[in-house]
C-alpha cells in the first residue's frame, strides 16, 4: 500500500521474470519505475506494479505482517519477506525468487518441494504449536499453546550454501522441525526422529554457514536446532556403543 | 479418516475467488458430490482473508449491538475447533475495562454475551494482571471470553487441502477475464493462466462469485449488481508477544480495541472507513498512530514496541451504498441468487461475513446451489475433520 | 476452445536455481556466518596448497646445500616474509574457527556461536599482528 504521506520518490524495480516455457537458466529482467513512500515495502512496490503497470506479474503474498511466510524472495541478493523489507535507498532494487526451489512463475516458487523435505521429518509430525510454560492459565483453559515460530517461508533453504550445491540435503527447515519434535516429545519417543536425522544428508550435511539462522525472519534458529540434533544423535550413538548389544 | 462421499453429481461448479470462503465452498461442494474448479488470480488467501489479525471470534464483540453475528460466531467457533484441530491457540480472551465508563458498560456486555450463548466469566483486576502481567495496571476488571487465535492463512488452507484431496481443481495464478453469458444465463468463465499467458474457456453449470470486496467487479461481468462496499481498516503488528490471551477493550466497538498475539508479534486492530476501489486502500499514518495509542491503553508496552508492519485489509460489507464509516453495516453474510436479484441464471454471489464464518458461508451457498440445480445432498462440513494445511502442498 | 471442466493442471516449474559449489564462494548477500564459511574454505584450500609447496621446498634439501642456500635467500626477502604472514594468518583463522566448528558442531555453545566467532577472529587478528611484527622485525 502506498503512503498517504507526501514524500514519494520514484525508484527502479528490476524483477526477475519467468513464464512457462522460458529457459529457467536465463530469466528475463523487467524494469518498472515505481513511486514509493518512506514506509513502503517491497511488497507494496510489487502490488503497485501489478495494479498499475503489469497485471501478469505473479508473486506470493497473504498476511502483510510476516506471519504467513508466503512472500519470501531475494532483494538485492539477500533473502527476506517482501512485506517487511523496506524499499532500499538508491535508484534501483533487484527482486528475484528464492533460490534452491523450482520457479513456477516470476517470483513464485514451488513450495511442494519445500514441504516434501518435511516428509523426512514426517509431515504429520510437523506440529503447529508448542506448549507455553510459565504463564498464568485462565480457568477453563487446559494448557497455554503458541504457534511454532517457523512460518514455512523457505528463506532458510534459499540462504543455505549447502542446499545450494546439493539437492539431496534435507535442509534447515525440516531439521528444525525435527528438533522441535525431539525437544518437546509430548510423551512420544523422540528416538526414531533422532535416528532419521542422524544421516549424512540430514543433520551431518550442515557446514555451519549459519546463514539460515541469520536470515530467518521469525527467530527459529535452525542452525542451533541442527547442532542440538547432532548432539542428541552423537549421544545416542555413544549410548548404543556402550549398551553391549542390549535391548536398544 | 474416510470421508462419506455421496454419489457424484453431474454438475460442475466454478468458484471465482480463492479466499477463505472460496476454499470452504470448494470443500463443501466436493463433499456433496459436485465437480469443482476454483480460480484465484494470485496466491490463495491473498485478498482480505490472509490479512486479518487471526482472531477466532467468540462473538462477544457483537453481543450487544449485533446479536445475529454474535450467535453465528460462537457456533462457528465450536465447529471450527472440532474440524480444524491443532490450528488454534485456545488460550482464551479478556475484555478489559480500562476506564470507569468501560466498567459501567460491563453489566450490559456480560448479559448480552450470556444471551448469545457465549460463556463468560468475571475476572478481578488482580487475577487479570496475574494472567497477563503486561496489562495496563490501572484496569478496573475484566471479562474472560472463549476467544482464540488462528493463523489467518493456514486455517483456510486446511479447507483448500481437503477440497483438493477430494478432487477439487484449485487453480491459483489464473484470472477470470470474462463471464460467459448467453441470453441471461451464465455458462462459464474465460480465464488467463498467468504462469503461461494461455487463455481458455471453462464451462460450468453454475458460477459462484466469492471474491469478497471485489464482488462488484465480477458481478458486473454478468450485468449484475451486488450491494457490497469495501470497508478497509488498518492493522499494526509490533514486536513482542505481550499476551497469550486475546486482549479486547470492554466498550462498544471502536478503533484499535483488540490486541491479538501472533507468534512473537502482537497485532493491534483496527479502524474503519469506506472506499470504492478495493485495489488501492492506503495506510493512513494517523490510523497507525491511533493503533499505537489505543493498543497502549490495554498494554502499555505497545506504545514503544518496534513496528514490524502496518497494513490495510478491506472487509466486504453488505449494505447501503450510502454508508459512511462501515461500522453501521452488518457483519453477517449473504448469498445473492442473481436470478432473483438481476434476472441472470447460473450465477450466485456470496459475500460479507468474516474470517471466522467461512464454513457457514459455504454451507449457505452450497444449499442455494443444491436448490438451484435440484440436488438433495446434505452438508457434511460440520463433522468432517479437515486435513492439515501442509496437505495443500502436494502435486 | 471450450472445455467441460478445467484440467487439474499443475504449472510446470523449472529446476531449482542453485548457486552450486561455485556459489559457496560468492559473498553477495552473505551475512557474518556465511562469510566465515567462505573464509574457512579459502584458508583450508590455501593450507593444502601450502602443504604441497612445503613438501616441494623440503625436497630441495635432497639437491644439496647450494639449492637450499638459494632458497634461504629468497625466503628472507620481504615479499616472501609477507607470504609467511599470510600463511600465519590463514592458519590462525582456520584453526581457531575450526575450534568453533568442532564445538558448536556437536551442539556445545550453539547459542553463543556468533560471539565465539567474533572473539576467536579477534584473537586471530591480534596474534597475526604480533607475528607480523616479529617476522618483519627480527
Amino acid at each position: 500500500m502506498t503512503d498517504t504521506a507526501t514524500e514519494l520518490r520514484t525508484t527502479r524495480v528490476v524483477v526477475s521474470r519467468r513464464k512457462e516455457g522460458d529457459d529457467p537458466a536465463t530469466p528475463r529482467h523487467d524494469t518498472y519505475d515505481v513511486a514509493v513512500g518512506p514506509s513502503s515495502t517491497i511488497l507494496d512496490a510489487l502490488v503497485t506494479i501489478r495494479r498499475g503497470q503489469d497485471a501478469t506479474l505473479t508473486f506470493r503474498h497473504s498476511c502483510f505482517h510476516a506471519s504467513c511466510g508466503t512472500c519470501g524472495m531475494r532483494v538485492n541478493g539477500r533473502e527476506g519477506l517482501a512485506c517487511v523489507t523496506p524499499v532500499p535507498d538508491g535508484d534501483e532494487v533487484v527482486v528475484e525468487p528464492l533460490a534452491n526451489l523450482p520457479v513456477i512463475s516470476d517470483l513464485v516458487v514451488d513450495m511442494n518441494v519445500f514441504y516434501d523435505e518435511f516428509d523426512e521429518a514426517g509431515r504429520p509430525l510437523m506440529r503447529t504449536s508448542e506448549l507455553v510454560s510459565g504463564g498464568g492459565i485462565a480457568e477453563g483453559i487446559e494448557e497455554l499453546v503458541r504457534f511454532e515460530d517457523c512460518i514455512e517461508c523457505g528463506i532458510c533453504l534459499s540462504a543455505c550454501p549447502v542446499a545450494g550445491s546439493d539437492p539431496r540435503y534435507v535442509g534447515p527447515a525440516a531439521l528444525a522441525a525435527a528438533w522441535r519434535v525431539v525437544e518437546e516429545p509430548r510423551g512420544a519417543d523422540p528416538g526414531p526422529v533422532i535416528r532419521l536425522m542422524d544421516d549424512e544428508q540430514a543433520a551431518w550435511r550442515c557446514h555451519l554457514a549459519w546463514e539460515c539462522s541469520e536470515a530467518c525472519p521469525s527467530g527459529v534458529d535452525p542452525a542451533g536446532a541442527i547442532m542440538r540434533l547432532r548432539r542428541a544423535a552423537a549421544a545416542a550413538r555413544v549410548r548404543r556403543l556402550f549398551s553391549f548389544g542390549g535391548n536398544r | 479418516m474416510t470421508i462419506e462421499r455421496p454419489d457424484p453429481q453431474p454438475y460442475h461448479v466454478v468458484i471465482v475467488g480463492g479466499g477463505g470462503t472460496g476454499g470452504a465452498l470448494a470443500h463443501d461442494l466436493v463433499l456433496r458430490g459436485f465437480r469443482v474448479t476454483l480460480f484465484e488470480r494470485s496466491e490463495v488467501t491473498s485478498g482480505t482473508t490472509g490479512r486479518h489479525h487471526g482472531l477466532l471470534h467468540s462473538g462477544a464483540r457483537y453481543a450487544v449491538k449485533d446479536r445475529e453475528s454474535a450467535v453465528e460466531c460462537i457456533e462457528e467457533l465450536q465447529i471450527l475447533s472440532r474440524i480444524c484441530p491443532g490450528t488454534f491457540e485456545c488460550n482464551g480472551g479478556l475484555f478489559v475495562a480500562v476506564t470507569d465508563e468501560d466498567a459501567a458498560y460491563e453489566p450490559l456486555f456480560f448479559e448480552s454475551c450470556l444471551a448469545s450463548g457465549i460463556p463468560v466469566r468475571r475476572v478481578s483486576r488482580g487475577e487479570a494482571l496475574r494472567l497477563e502481567p503486561h496489562l495496563n495496571p490501572d484496569l478496573k476488571m475484566a471479562v474472560q471470553v472463549p476467544d482464540a487465535t488462528m493463523d489467518a492463512m493456514r486455517m483456510p488452507l486446511r479447507f483448500f487441502a481437503t477440497a483438493k484431496a477430494g478432487g477439487a481443481v484449485i487453480r491459483p495464478w489464473t484470472t477470470v477475464t470474462e463471464l460467459l453469458v448467453e441470453d441471461r444465463l451464465v455458462t462459464g468463465v474465460r480465464v488467463r493462466d498467468l504462469t503461461s499467458g494461455a487463455e481458455e474457456e471453462v464451462r460450468a453449470d453454475l458460477v459462484v462469485n466469492a471474491t469478497g470486496p471485489w464482488a462488484e467487479q465480477i458481478a458486473v461481468m454478468a450485468g449484475c449488481d451486488v450491494p457490497i462496499r469495501p470497508s478497509p481498516g488498518v492493522l499494526l503488528a509490533v514486536r513482542g508477544r505481550w499476551s497469550n490471551m486475546v486482549i479486547n477493550r470492554l466498550h462498544a466497538s471502536g478503533d484499535g480495541d483488540i490486541v491479538v498475539p501472533q507468534r512473537g508479534l502482537s497485532v493491534v486492530g483496527t479502524s474503519s472507513w469506506v472506499v470504492d476501489d478495493p485495489e488501492d486502500l492506503g495506510v493512513p499514518e494517523d490510523h497507525v498512530e491511533r493503533m499505537y495509542a489505543e493498543g497502549a491503553k490495554m498494554i502499555p508496552a505497545i506504545r514503544h514496541a518496534e513496528r514490524r508492519a502496518a497494513w490495510s485489509a478491506a472487509r466486504p460489507l453488505i449494505g447501503s451504498k450510502d454508508a459512511e464509516s462501515g461500522r453501521e453495516l452488518s457483519r453477517t453474510f449473504k448469498c445473492f441468487d442473481h436470478r432473483e436479484t438481476d434476472g441472470v441464471e447460473g450465477f450466485v454471489t456470496i459475500s460479507g461475513g468474516k474470517g471466522t464464518t467461512l464454513r457457514a458461508m459455504a454451507e449457505t451457498t452450497a444449499d442455494v446451489i443444491c436448490r438451484k440445480v435440484g440436488v438433495d445432498a446434505p452438508c457434511q462440513t460440520r463433522e468432517v475433520v479437515t486435513l492439515p494445511h501442509t496437505a495443500y502442498y502436494v502435486a | 476452445m471450450a472445455m467441460s471442466s478445467a484440467e487439474p493442471r499443475r504449472p510446470a516449474s523449472g529446476p531449482a536455481r542453485r548457486r552450486g559449489v561455485v556459489g559457496w564462494f560468492d559473498p553477495r548477500g552473505r551475512r557474518l556466518g556465511g562469510l566465515a564459511f567462505i573464509v574457512n574454505r579459502l584458508t583450508g584450500l590455501g593450507l593444502v596448497l601450502y602443504l604441497y609447496l612445503h613438501l616441494g621446498i623440503l625436497s630441495l634439501l635432497v639437491q644439496g646445500p647450494g639449492a637450499w642456500d638459494t632458497f634461504v635467500d629468497i625466503a628472507l626477502s620481504p615479499p616472501f616474509l609477507l607470504l609467511d604472514v599470510v600463511l600465519l594468518t590463514g592458519m590462525l583463522i582456520h584453526g581457531l574457527n575450526g575450534i568453533r566448528v568442532g564445538l558448536v558442531g556437536l551442539g556445545f555453545v550453539a547459542s553463543r556461536q556468533r560471539a565465539l566467532l567474533i572473539s576467536l577472529m579477534v584473537v586471530a587478528a591480534v596474534v597475526a599482528l604480533v607475528g607480523a611484527i616479529r617476522i618483519f622485525g627480527d
